[in-house]
This record gives C-alpha cells, sequence and structure tokens, in this order.
C-alpha cells in the first residue's frame, strides 16, 4: 500500500500516537505490530497499555459519548485493543505491573438483551480492566458466585427492560444481606433506567452510555481506593 | 435558604396525556396558554372566556414516577365563580376548564379527545379485499306452533322442534338473558320469530316476526390506538370505522410499562383494564351512532390485540410478560360472551379472540397475516409491522416465520428531539435539494409541498410543530443523499460550509429542516446528530430481524415487503429503502397497507372459517426470538450504517451516492481530522 508507514523509523513518542489512530480506525493488525515495536524498544508493557492502549481508547470513549463515533466504529476500535491486549495481558502478568481492576457484568434475569452491555464490557477492557462477561437472564445467585469467584472491584448490571430493571434492586439487597456491597462498586445501565432509579436502587451510578461508564468506574474507583488508603 | 430555593424554582411542569407533551411552564400560566406552549392545543371559541365549555381537562390525581411528577387539583387555582356554578348544574363532571385555571403546581393534566383542537389521524378506512361472507352469527326466520291445551311442551321446546324442522338446528342453547324474552316475542307476532344464532349452535336474540339486520365489530387494540370496525355482517359492509388513543398511555408510553404499572400498582390491572374496556365501549357507541344504529344491535366481536393488551383485556396480570421466558396465560383462541369482559353491546353478544403466536407476537399479528395471506403466496414476503412494537413475518406458502423486534418508539417520534406523533402539525414528507440542501416539506393537515420562503403566503394555522415518524425517516433518507450526513450516520461538517442549515453547536452537526417562520413555535425545527443515531439504533433492530429470519429461511432475498400498521402506511417505501430499514427489493413490490391488524379482525369477523385458518396458523408459523440468536448483535452492527455495511441494494443503485469502501488506506485520517473539530 502506498502510504505503508514503516515504524521502525519512528520515535517512540510517534508510535505512542500512532497506536492511538490506529485504534480509532479499528486497525487490528497496526495496533498489535506497533505494541510489538515499542515492547521490542524495551518499554515495559503498563507503560504500552496505559500510554497506547488505554490513552488511544479514552479518545474513542470521548468521542462516541459526544455522538462523532457510533457502535459499528467504537466495536472495530475495541477489536483493536482486544488484539493488543492479547499480546499485553501474559506480560504484565508476570511483571506484576499495577491492575486497574475486575468488573463483573450482566443482564439481569429475566432480559435477554445484551448489545449494550457487551459494549460497555469491551469499553471497560479498553480502559484496562479486566472483565468477566455472564451474559443474559443472569440471577442473583450467579452473581454471588461469580463475586467470590474473581472479587471484582466492580458489579455492572443491565436491563433494557422496565420490567426487569427492579432485579437490580433484588441483587443489591443480596449483596447487602451477604456483606458483599461495601466491597463493590455497583454500576446499573439500560434504556429505561436514570439516576433517579440508580439512587432508589442503592447502587452507585447510572451509566448513560459505554463511555461514561468507564469514566465513572475509573473515578469511583479512585474515591474508593482512596478511602480505603485514608 | 428554603426562600431562596423557592425563589430559583418558579417553574412547575407540566405533562399532557395523550400527547406526552411535557415540559416546564412559569407558576401562575394560564393553563390554556401553558398546554399551547407545550405544543398541545385545545379547542376554545369563546377565545378564554369561559363561555364556550370547549378546552375542559382532567386533573390526574397522585405521584407518577415515570413523569417525575405529582398532580394534584390543588395545583391549580381555585374554580372560578363561573365553575362553580357550571358544577352546581353538574356541566363540568369534575372536569376543569383550561381557560380558567392558573398553573400553581406540577400537573398531569389528560385532554379528553373532545377538548382537542386537532384531533388525531388515525388509519385508513377499512380496505377493499373480497371476503366470502360467512359469519359466525346468522338470523333465521322460524314459525313456532303455538299451543293448545293438552300440550305440556314449553314454548322453547317447542322453538327447538321447530328449528329442527325448518332449519336442521339439532340441540340449540339459549343465552340466560334472552330466554326470558322469548314468550312475549313468540306472542307478538302470532309465534313467528326470527332468531339470531351462534353457529348454530345458540341463541343470542328473540325478535317477533321476521326482522333483518346484523350487526358485528373488528377491534384492534394496539398499545397507542384502538381501531373498531362497525360491520353489516350480511352484506360485509363496513358501516363506521372509529379510531381513539388508548388511554391506558396515561399509565405507561410503552407495553414494558404498563405491565410494570400493572405489577407494581395495587389497582394497576384494574385500572389498566378499565380504561381499554372503557375506550371498547366509547368507540362502539360512536360507531353505532354513525351507522344509525343502537349498541344493543351488535352481536358479535372479533378483538386483535398484541399478548399484553389480550391479558390486560382479559383480566389477567401482564406480569409474566415481562420478562423472559414471557410466559402467556392462554394462547388459544377464545369464544366467550362480550359482557364477560365488560363490554355493553347486546347482552349476549359473542366475543371472539384470535389467537397469540408466542410472548411478544400475538393475535394482532396473526389478523395482520390473515389480512396479507403470506401463508398462500409463492413469493418469498416480507411483513414489517412498525408499531410501538415492531413484528417481522417472512416466507411464503411453504414456511412462515415471526420475530419481534426491540425497535424502541423511535420511529413513532419518541426520542426524537423534535418528534411526535403523527397528528396535524407534523412534518410528514421532506425532500432535500443535494445542491442547495434546502427542504421541501409536508406538513400533516396541509395538501401540497411548503417550500421555505413560503411563509407569507401560507394559511396562519399551517405551521409545523414537530416530525412524525415517516418524517423523520425521509429528513434522514434525504440527508444522506445530499451528503448532510454520511454513512455511518456522522454529520459531514463540510456541509457548513454549503448551507446555513448545517450547524454546529458542540462537537456535532444538526440540520434545520423547518426554519422558524415556518413553526407554530417559533423555533426552528432541526434534526440532530442524535435523533440520526436512535433512528439508526431503531432501523437497525428491524433489519437484524429480518435478516436473522432470512438467514432461518434460507433466502438471499425478499420478493416482496409489506409495510403493515398506521404508521406503515404514512412511510415512503423508497425512503425506508434507502435508510436501510427494509431490505433490497424491487421498490414496486412494496406496498403499504395501512391498520392490516384491523382489516384481518374484520376478515375474521365476516368468515368464520378464517378463524379457524388463524387457530392453524398460530401453530404452523415459526416464531424466533432473534436476541438469543448468536448472529443477532453481528447483524444489528452491520444494519446501523446507512443503509447497511455489507447488504447490496441493488435497486436503489441509480440513487444511492457512490461511497468509497474504507480500504485501509485512510489510515491515521479519520481521528486527525475529528481531532481538528474540537
Amino acid at each position: 500500500m502506498s502510504d505503508e508507514i514503516d515504524i521502525t523509523q519512528l520515535e517512540t513518542s510517534e508510535i505512542f500516537e500512532l497506536i492511538q489512530d490506529d485504534l480509532y480506525d479499528g486497525l487490528a493488525d497496526e495496533v498489535v505490530n506497533s505494541v510489538k515495536e515499542l515492547l521490542k524498544r524495551g518499554l515495559t508493557p503498563y507503560e504500552v497499555l496505559t500510554k497506547g492502549l488505554v490513552a488511544g481508547m479514552d479518545i474513542v470513549g470521548g468521542d462516541f459519548r459526544d455522538g462523532i463515533l457510533f457502535v459499528p466504529e467504537v466495536l472495530m476500535a475495541a477489536k483493536a485493543m482486544k488484539a493488543g491486549m492479547e499480546i499485553l495481558r501474559p506480560l504484565l502478568a508476570e511483571t506484576g505491573a499495577p491492575q486497574v481492576g475486575t468488573m463483573v457484568i450482566g443482564t439481569v434475569k429475566g432480559d435477554i438483551h445484551d448489545i449494550g452491555k457487551n459494549l460497555v464490557g469491551m469499553m471497560m477492557e479498553g480502559g484496562g480492566f479486566n472483565v468477566v462477561n455472564l451474559g443474559i437472564n443472569v440471577d442473583a445467585d450467579t452473581f454471588i458466585k461469580a463475586i467470590h469467584e474473581h472479587t471484582p472491584d466492580i458489579l455492572g448490571m443491565s436491563a433494557l427492560l422496565t420490567t426487569t430493571m427492579p432485579y437490580m434492586g433484588v441483587v443489591i439487597n443480596t449483596l447487602k444481606e451477604q456483606g458483599l456491597r461495601d466491597k463493590l462498586v455497583v454500576l446499573v445501565g439500560g434504556a429505561p433506567l436514570n439516576s433517579a432509579f440508580a439512587e432508589e436502587i442503592g447502587a452507585d451510578a447510572y451509566c448513560r452510555d459505554a463511555a461514561i461508564a468507564v469514566e465513572t468506574a475509573k473515578k469511583l474507583l479512585a474515591i474508593k481506593r482512596g478511602e480505603l488508603a485514608g | 435558604m428554603a426562600n431562596k430555593a423557592d425563589h430559583i424554582d418558579d417553574t412547575c411542569q407540566v405533562a399532557l396525556m395523550p400527547s406526552g407533551r411535557q415540559g416546564k411552564v412559569k407558576r401562575g400560566t394560564n393553563l390554556l396558554k401553558a398546554a399551547q406552549e407545550l405544543g398541545v392545543e385545545l379547542e376554545s371559541i369563546c377565545g378564554g372566556r369561559q363561555t364556550c365549555l370547549k378546552c375542559q381537562v382532567i386533573v390526574e390525581e397522585g405521584h407518577f414516577p415515570k413523569l417525575g411528577v405529582t398532580s394534584s387539583a390543588v395545583h391549580l387555582s381555585p374554580l372560578t365563580s363561573r365553575e362553580l356554578e357550571l358544577s352546581q348544574n353538574e356541566r363540568l363532571e369534575g372536569r376543569r376548564l383550561a381557560c380558567a385555571a392558573e398553573v400553581v403546581g406540577d400537573l398531569l393534566i389528560t385532554v379528553p379527545e373532545e377538548s382537542q383542537a386537532r384531533k388525531q389521524i388515525i388509519a385508513k378506512a377499512a380496505s377493499d379485499r373480497t371476503i366470502e361472507i360467512d359469519p359466525a352469527v346468522r338470523q333465521v326466520y322460524v314459525e313456532v306452533i303455538p299451543p293448545e291445551l293438552g300440550d305440556t311442551r314449553g314454548d322453547w321446546e317447542r322453538l327447538v322442534e321447530a328449528l329442527e324442522e325448518q332449519w336442521g338446528i339439532k340441540e340449540p342453547a339459549i343465552d340466560i338473558r334472552v330466554l326470558p324474552t322469548l314468550q312475549t316475542a313468540l306472542r307478538e307476532e302470532n309465534f313467528a320469530i326470527t332468531l339470531t344464532l351462534w353457529q348454530d349452535k345458540e341463541v343470542l336474540r328473540v325478535q317477533p316476526g321476521y326482522k333483518e339486520g346484523i350487526y358485528g365489530l373488528a377491534i384492534d387494540v394496539g398499545s397507542t390506538t384502538v381501531v373498531a370496525h362497525l360491520c353489516d355482517l350480511r352484506t360485509g359492509e363496513v358501516l363506521a370505522t372509529e379510531a381513539s388513543m388508548n388511554t391506558q398511555v396515561r399509565y405507561g408510553e410503552d407495553l414494558m410499562s404498563r405491565v410494570s404499572y400493572a405489577t407494581s400498582e395495587a389497582q394497576g390491572l384494574a385500572r389498566l383494564n378499565r380504561a381499554v374496556i372503557l375506550v371498547i365501549n366509547d368507540l362502539a357507541e360512536k360507531a353505532a351512532q354513525k351507522a344509525g344504529l343502537v349498541v344493543e344491535d351488535i352481536l358479535d366481536v372479533v378483538i386483535v390485540a398484541n399478548p399484553v393488551m389480550h391479558h390486560i383485556l382479559l383480566g389477567i396480570n401482564p406480569k409474566e410478560l415481562g420478562g423472559a421466558p414471557f410466559a402467556l396465560a392462554v394462547d388459544s383462541a377464545l369464544d366467550l360472551k362480550a359482557r364477560e369482559i365488560g363490554l355493553s353491546l347486546h347482552p349476549a353478544a359473542r366475543l371472539h379472540l384470535l389467537p397469540i403466536i408466542a410472548g411478544h407476537v400475538g393475535a394482532d399479528n396473526i389478523a395482520v397475516q390473515i389480512a396479507e395471506t403470506p401463508y398462500e403466496q409463492q413469493e418469498i414476503t416480507l411483513i414489517v409491522d412498525v408499531g410501538t412494537n415492531a413484528e417481522i413475518v417472512l416466507g411464503n406458502r411453504e414456511q412462515i416465520l415471526v420475530a419481534s423486534s426491540p425497535t424502541g418508539p423511535a420511529f413513532e417520534g419518541a426520542q426524537i428531539t423534535h418528534g411526535q406523533r403523527a397528528a396535524p402539525g407534523a412534518v410528514e414528507r421532506v425532500r432535500i435539494d443535494p445542491v442547495s440542501l434546502e427542504p421541501r416539506i409536508k406538513i400533516i393537515g396541509y395538501d401540497g409541498w411548503i417550500e421555505p420562503d413560503m411563509a407569507d403566503q401560507l394559511p396562519a394555522d399551517v405551521r409545523a410543530t414537530g416530525i412524525c415518524g415517516s418524517g423523520i425517516i425521509e429528513a434522514i433518507a434525504e440527508m444522506y443523499l445530499a451528503g448532510i450526513i454520511n454513512a455511518n450516520g456522522l454529520f459531514e461538517e463540510a456541509c457548513v460550509e454549503r448551507s446555513e442549515r448545517v450547524r454546529y453547536g458542540s462537537r456535532t452537526g444538526e440540520y434545520v429542516l423547518v426554519d422558524s417562520s415556518l413553526t407554530a413555535t417559533g423555533a426552528p425545527i432541526v434534526v440532530n446528530q442524535n435523533d440520526v443515531r436512535a433512528i439508526q439504533l431503531a432501523k437497525a433492530a428491524l433489519y437484524a430481524g429480518t435478516k436473522l429470519l432470512m438467514a432461518h429461511r434460507k433466502v438471499e432475498r425478499v420478493e416482496r415487503v409489506v409495510l403493515a400498521g398506521a404508521f406503515g402506511s404514512f412511510i415512503s417505501p423508497l425512503h425506508a429503502m434507502i435508510l436501510g430499514l427494509i431490505p433490497d427489493c424491487q421498490l414496486d413490490k412494496v406496498v403499504a397497507v395501512g391498520n392490516a391488524a384491523g382489516d384481518g379482525a374484520r376478515f375474521a369477523l365476516l368468515n368464520r372459517g378464517l378463524r379457524l385458518k388463524a387457530v392453524e396458523l398460530a401453530r404452523w408459523v415459526q416464531h424466533i426470538s432473534t436476541p438469543l440468536e448468536s448472529s443477532f448483535q453481528d447483524e444489528f452492527v452491520a444494519a446501523l450504517n446507512i443503509p447497511h455495511a455489507r447488504d447490496a441494494f441493488p435497486h436503489l443503485a441509480e440513487i444511492l451516492p457512490d461511497t468509497p469502501k474504507n480500504d485501509g488506506g485512510e489510515r491515521r485520517r479519520s481521528r486527525f481530522r475529528n481531532r481538528m473539530s474540537n
């Protein structure tokens, strides 16, 4: 191709820029090549993750939030991100790099819609989170089991129906009964929800879309960790 | 502090039903004016002098969490002396005159249909397909042997004998409400009577002498609209068609919020049930009146409805339909007495409910199929019934598949910045000049195209109030053809150079569809990026559902497309295809049929064989639960593009703009371009 870029000729800072651009355009192979090149140059996997992939997905998220990018473009970006992550994940574990956090996510019992929830999952991965997606029609027991197994920092619940969203409250009450509620940031989302509903059922926040979910997760987690540290 | 808060909140939230319009108005605003400000015009002949009494409204009491409003009669200024006087004469029935009241708190106001200045246009009058007249009820004239001393049999038993002799009808029953009328009727015209029989099994009516005249009602209970056709069951003629809003909307705009209401409110189910029964009774009365009849002349009723409406009508809590696995209480066709569900017709009138296919594909869908007969066709037919809930039917006489699709209410104008229902004032047609980007529009209630500079020539009351479903579909398709938005649905910033109609508020664009000089509010009507996204999501759900059915049915293309539903009849097939709401098809094979569910109900009223056909169909068609299909997400995402990311539209080859396929050559470009606009 005429404008093929030889990345070995670029400055490291330019490659970071390039990763961000290629993520934006959903170019998985190009992202993978750049990640490999940066690692070859001796950068830590954590640096590649934060300055390259996560920074790139931040831009994608912002443009999605503002309506400039739409679902198909974001999915392409998330796929490119995932391709890069597959290289980085084992290296991150080896090097004991700091973890952004883990999220357990699912569509609640009675509800079978999951495209929006999947998008949140992918954007959270884009934000550097480890995401455990429980799928659709998830009851409280399944959520609890997953929380015990994966000890997440964040629980995300989704519902697309007015009739199924109250079940989120059921899950939160179960968390309280089992003494798990305060260990988690609980985020909820879905077309019929709003902030008032989130507050009513005792969730930490309602997230209007996937980009806001990532922002909110990071913000609330930082506060929570600050509290713990303090 | 408290004072300060009071001072800041000098506005009140006012919501108006059934239009769903709501917003803030200044405390102290006259209610008639407040409604006007919110886009709801009330009838007023006297101009607010409390004289014509046309602007009567009902204040709803209670807390309405969906609207965020706690409404109360005391949130209006006290009754005026004129209103007190009228109340004493029982002329207000608890209603208020909007022109006499000031808003002093949050309100939910119901505007009765008779108080609306411009009544809703709903559906078309019934279609004209030929149907064999073979109704479930018929009249027979019988001469009964008068009693004699020594004949100890009852009048009924002698009638039964006469029925067998004269008509070959064996072992009939008689409705318990009708039996008391038998003796008098027999003796009035010398033991000659006309019976009305249901399925030749039950006597529903006894009339003295020879009588002609038997009528029935076909009803489509939609979540937004209820339509009733009053038919002469002897001639098949439609004598009157009446339509009305389903007043349940005050308890929840969409189906699921009504299920929630029925489930969470103590009296919820009873209220929903009463609301729809009242609407049906009211329609029956209006239709009868229009036809010069009385409701007691109606002897048979066929009702079709989606499963939630169906259950509520029968007094069944629709709770189970609120979530997977969407279990129905009953799916069979039902034969009942109309009075058993509270309908006020002839006391013995029968009621037939067509069967249901699945949790979200109801008797209304069966009725659409009865009306459109895809099961008799060789051509692969796609039927898209676009209502608050969309249903898709695909197939031909060999196999038919159905699915419901989570489109959401965007096609009905909800979630659209300046969206509204199809009513006078709504922009319903749009053409955009691809060079100048100037729009021509059609507004419901005015014949003919309106150019941007025509404000002075138009009658003062012809002004746009919003965009309805067909209008938004055409607007977005035309914006795409004109290059204002691209295939991704994104506004093309370069268009700012081409026309002042394309504006950038923040990071995204909007298109001024109607200038302020042509709108009722004096503010321009725009289509913005969020509106485009909302329509993309809705149309992608429909298209993806269609594609899944096509994959199941193993067909590459459809040969005929039927757009059904009150809304469907106003959609331009061309624009629906440009937008990618329906797959590629020969354009003259795409037809809009209007309220096919109502037509199907009417056919089943006129022909009892079709009721059996419906039962057979409900068993035969195959229901596909699209969200559970593994490829749904992929199909959905591909269908978000305009018209589609992958599928070709050869029938639009001459019309669609050339979109350069992204071959990777654009690497590093898109973000820089977008970042520049930050």
